[in-house]
């Protein structure tokens, strides 16, 4: 015997869910008309009355800002290898999982589900490259993005082997360093032709932003232990430094380290105006990762110190091997507000700092003789806009995704 | 080990009524132990030798410092005056001292505190592996070995939290068991347990015992004080009240305090 279908006919479900009283009915109409208006003025803005060319036109401004024209090869060459590298890393963490035997994970073949997940997973981000695709008018891109998805489909498909064949400490450290070796040689490789100073657009949001969140996140996590340390001045200090750092305003740092640092530092001696930026992201956010980190540290029970304590742990294997892996899990939802927080606030590197990033290009295309005096403002932030939402908004999920990976098993 | 196959634990070991004697080797000695909690004085004045292979059961009204004692024993709270000396060791604020006393003994608590991120055959083996330095291939066999012995091999793979409470306690037993401990502390360790799995983790617990573990217990199971233990300790605000043999504890208590709590309790 199958259990009864219930289905509710759509005038009960109206009833019951938008005009169960005459205050519900009200409020469902007004919110209705406000929708609808909302709805209606975004699509005339995107398909109307909008005007696009300003985007079109300065679509390589845009994404890479004054990158000189003869070197962009090199960008799309980071890029594909890039796709490759991550396949690859893709391919070693999986085939670990798998060999870890869990029980989600126990299919390796390209099954039809495993195909929709990825789909799942990233359609947003694929309608934007998408999107950027179409405005572009030359074959460069398409070409790029057909071989970056090829390089990450041979690296996803070598990586397992990789993994396989290359197992103990030292193989594993040789990995490490390899794989952690690709995106610095790759920097080395783009600033050799084009020095840091001249990037811009999109690509340097997204290469301070990355660069900040790497380093920020070790030091957050080491302020928090040191924040909760036995020792007095490694206390003293972790607690002065977040204080100090989380009362300051991340803009007024930014300025400081664009100004004020040639006080202090020699003129030959200081660094390009992103790399100050970097510091300034990777020192402000460590404060708040530590702080959250903290909470984390708070929520592990006790009696996980007491096991690993009465197992005859050393202290610092107690914290490593068994406090801060469920403290660090129980913190992601935080970790990642802070950390796509940072990358949202790369646009104030812009204003503070002079870097030609996003938002800068964004007003300052509007500025050109063909478009100036046409109120074009409007068209720019919006696309700027897609863009971090776009990427905010994936790394929202990956993040809700990583969370239900490591909730396996979860008390 | 013993030699004795059978489980009338009298027979197996000469045992003396009094707290601080003790037929052969001396595993734990405990001299005029005081602990404080602030003004609270948790335990006074607290003398127990525990032979070597020798189960002794602690029981007492709740609040009565049987916890803090086994707890001082691997320093999981610090004693106030008195020595405690485990294997010829004594506690002191040397850190490799008391290192090596936790290495030696292993503990089971009444809320398992199994470490939920790893699988179970991974909190088996992360002691051997990481203090032991023990081999990962040998560790793992170990601790297949440990959970078959404790009966539950099929779950090496899951997690902590997959498991039934009974199971969880188990695989403790098996986790402590891992670092080849020379004495056993439980604290509680069927307290946090629905009933009908109290009766899989005293089985495991008496598996020990026949195989000469030196264990303390501190339980309310007094069906397990009475079969298993060598002797059974009173203890009622933080003083130990009474010793004896089960027999001796259950039908002839000499204390007025003792007499009350049996009372209220059977």
């Amino acid at each position: 015997m199958t259990a009864p279908v219930l289905r509710t006919p759509a005038g009960v479900w109206l009833r019951r869910n938008l005009f169960r009283s005459p205050v519900d009915g009200v409020i469902t109409v007004v919110a209705a008309l406000v929708s609808a208006w909302v709805l209606y003025k975004t699509v005339r803005f995107v398909f109307v009355t909008g005007r696009w060319e300003v985007i079109e036109r300065n679509l390589q401004l845009l994404v890479m800002g004054r990158f000189p024209a003869p070197h962009v090869l090199r960008l799309a060459v980071t890029v594909v290898v890039l796709s490759a590298w991550a396949g690859v890393i893709a391919g070693i963490v999986h085939a670990r999982q798998v060999r870890a035997a869990r029980a989600d994970l126990e299919s390796t073949s390209w099954s039809r589900a495993r195909v929709l997940d990825l789909g799942e997973r990233f359609w947003i981000p694929g309608l934007l490259v998408l999107l950027l695709l179409a405005l572009t008018n030359t074959a460069g891109p398409w070409i790029m993005t057909a071989i970056a998805i090829v390089a990450a489909v041979v690296g996803r498909l070598l990586g397992p082997f990789l993994g396989r064949r290359i197992h103990g400490a030292v193989g594993g450290a040789i990995l490490t360093i390899a794989l952690a070796a690709v995106p610095i040689g790759l920097y080395l490789y783009v600033v050799d032709a084009v020095g840091f100073g001249e990037w811009g657009g999109f690509m340097l949001n997204l290469f301070l932003a990355a660069c900040s969140i790497i380093l920020c996140y070790p030091l957050g996590v080491l302020l928090a232990l040191g924040r909760r340390s036995g020792l007095p001045l490694v206390r003293v200090v972790s607690t002065l430094y977040i204080e100090l750092v989380r009362g300051a305003p991340l803009f007024v740092l930014l300025l400081f380290a664009n100004v004020a640092l040639g006080f202090f530092v020699p003129a030959g001696m200081t660094p390009s105006t992103p790399t100050r930026a970097i510091v300034v992201f990777t020192l402000f956010t460590a404060a708040y990762m530590a702080e959250i980190v903290r909470g984390g540290l708070q929520s592990v029970p006790k009696g996980q110190f007491e096991a690993a304590k009465a197992l005859g742990l050393s202290p610092p294997r107690q914290t490593f091997l068994i406090v801060l892996p469920q403290a660090l899990r129980n913190v992601i939802p935080a970790q990642i507000g802070q950390l796509i927080s940072l990358f949202k606030d790369t646009a104030l590197a812009g204003v503070a700092m002079g870097l030609f990033e996003l938002l800068r290009v964004s007003s300052a295309i509007t500025q050109q003789p063909d478009f100036r005096g046409q109120g074009l403002i409007g068209e720019t932030l919006a696309f700027g806009a897609v863009l971090f939402w776009t990427v905010s908004y994936t790394m929202s999920r990956e993040s809700q995704r990583l969370e239900r990976k490591l909730g396996v098993g979860t008390r | 080990m013993s030699d004795t196959p059978t489980d009338t634990p009298t027979g197996r070991h000469v045992v003396f009524a009094d707290a601080t004697q003790v037929a052969g080797d001396v595993m734990i000695e405990m001299e005029h132990v005081d602990k404080f909690f602030g003004d609270f004085q948790a335990l006074s004045d607290i003398n127990l030798r525990i032979g070597r292979q020798e189960v002794v059961v602690v029981i007492g009204p709740s609040g009565s410092g049987k916890s803090t004692m086994i707890r001082c024993i691997n320093r999981l709270e610090e004693h106030d005056a008195g020595r405690i000396v485990v294997d010829g060791v004594e506690l002191s604020h040397d850190v490799r001292n008391i290192q090596e006393i936790r290495r030696e003994t292993g503990m089971v608590f009444q809320q398992f505190n199994l470490f939920p991120h790893l699988t179970v055959l991974d909190n088996v083996i992360l002691a051997p592996r990481n203090v032991r330095k023990m081999p990962k291939a040998e560790a793992q066999r170990l601790g297949m070995e440990l959970l078959e012995h404790v009966k539950i091999p099929e779950q090496a793979k899951k997690y902590p939290g997959q498991l039934s409470g009974g199971q969880q306690q188990r695989v403790a037993i098996a986790r402590a068991l891992a670092m080849k401990p020379k004495v056993m502390l439980f604290d509680e360790p069927t307290s946090a347990l629905d009933p009908e799995m109290i009766n899989e983790v005293l089985d495991t617990m008496k598996d020990l015992a026949s195989q000469g573990m030196t264990m303390i217990v501190v339980t309310h199971e007094m069906g397990f004080a009475r079969e298993v233990a060598d002797r059974v300790v009173f203890m009622a605000d933080g003083q130990i009240v009474e010793v004896g043999t089960p027999e001796h504890f259950f039908t002839n208590p000499q204390e007025d305090r003792t007499k009350l709590f049996l009372s209220q309790i059977l």
